[in-house]
């Protein structure tokens, strides 16, 4: 299977996991910092927002190094399609388009909700993929291992509802 | 420093793009078990990974001599009701919160209301934490769920 992005074939697997322990890694060893990227959204929420929540340290001394690696992000898929057949803007959502089939204001919509439940669930389990999955995992932390059994158990049930029994893609 | 956050960002974002970590098809292929890539990926990661954090707090300095501290993740209800919300979303829009912004580097528009949902949902979780404090059994607010 092909990438969305430009149908690039994908890296392979082991590359891609040796790569991104290589950024943990770096960057613990350099700042002493562990990979996390949904706290990322409290410190931009912490810009605007006055609830003490966002104005305790353990959100604002994160700034000056997560605020910078969420930019860092966003560059490199840029440059992955710039430098991978052509940057342009596009509603491609792959077999959402073939099962589902929303148009751009559907998409939004979908996509929007998605995100409460993501900003939300990730700030109240205490971390996302990398932070508990990667991170914390690799760190033999206990909250980790029982957020990623259940983030990856929630997705797997959410996912086999939409693709096998609210919008059947045909060839499952 | 800010410029070095920014390179080790980028190179993150290039591999989540290329790799399929930051693709639909990938991510619904992943829970509907068609397509093990992601497994093998987040498999990898944290395979490398473990023994290198042992060496790097064994080492116990940053290559600049500072001390490592590494904040531990508390334990709380959060972490079942968080996930459960979380695996949700993350299903929903095929990506968690890294490749949003990878998708939106990439130029997939939809993907900008993700990230104006998600820090929409951590808006709300901060504003009303001392609410949820006492029901999810969080720790104290200058503690807070974790980072990460």
């Amino acid at each position: 299977m092909n990438l969305i992005l430009n149908d690039l074939p994908p890296l392979h697997w082991a590359l891609a996991g040796l790569g991104i322990a290589g950024i943990t890694l770096a960057l613990l060893l350099i700042g002493s910092r562990r990979l996390g990227i949904s706290t990322g959204f409290e410190d931009v929420c912490s810009l605007v927002l006055p609830a003490p929540y966002f104005r305790r340290s353990a959100v604002v001394s994160g700034r000056p190094w997560r605020l910078p690696l969420l930019c860092g992000l966003v560059l490199g898929g840029f440059l992955s399609a710039v430098l991978g057949g052509g940057w342009k803007p596009t509603w491609a959502l792959g077999m959402f388009d073939t099962a589902i089939g929303f148009g751009p204001a559907g998409k939004l919509a979908w996509m929007f909700v998605a995100g409460l439940f993501i900003g939300f669930g990730t700030r109240l389990a205490g971390g996302c993929t990398s932070g508990h999955g990667i991170f914390g995992l690799a760190n033999l932390e206990r909250p980790s291992l029982i957020t990623t059994v259940t983030f990856m158990a929630a997705g797997i049930v959410t996912t086999q509802i939409v693709y096998r029994v609210i919008f059947p893609l045909t060839g499952l | 420093m800010t410029a070095l956050y920014v390179v080790l960002g980028a190179i993150f974002g290039f591999i989540l793009s290329r790799s399929g970590a930051a693709d639909y098809n990938f991510i619904q292929g992943m829970f509907l078990f068609t397509n093990l890539q992601l497994y093998g990926i987040m498999g990898a990661a944290v395979l490398v990974g473990a023994p290198g954090i042992w060496l790097i707090k064994q080492r116990g300095r940053t290559l600049f001599g500072r001390t490592i501290e590494i904040e531990m993740k508390p334990l709380h209800r959060g972490n079942i009701s968080g996930g459960v919300l979380f695996g949700i979303g993350w299903s929903l829009a095929g990506m968690c919160p890294g490749p949003i912004l990878v998708n939106i580097g990439e130029g997939k528009i939809y993907a900008l209301a993700a990230l104006a949902g998600a820090l929409t949902g951590a808006g709300i979780f901060g504003t009303v934490y001392q609410r949820l404090q006492k029901p999810f059994a969080l720790p104290a607010l200058k503690v807070g769920t974790g980072e990460g």
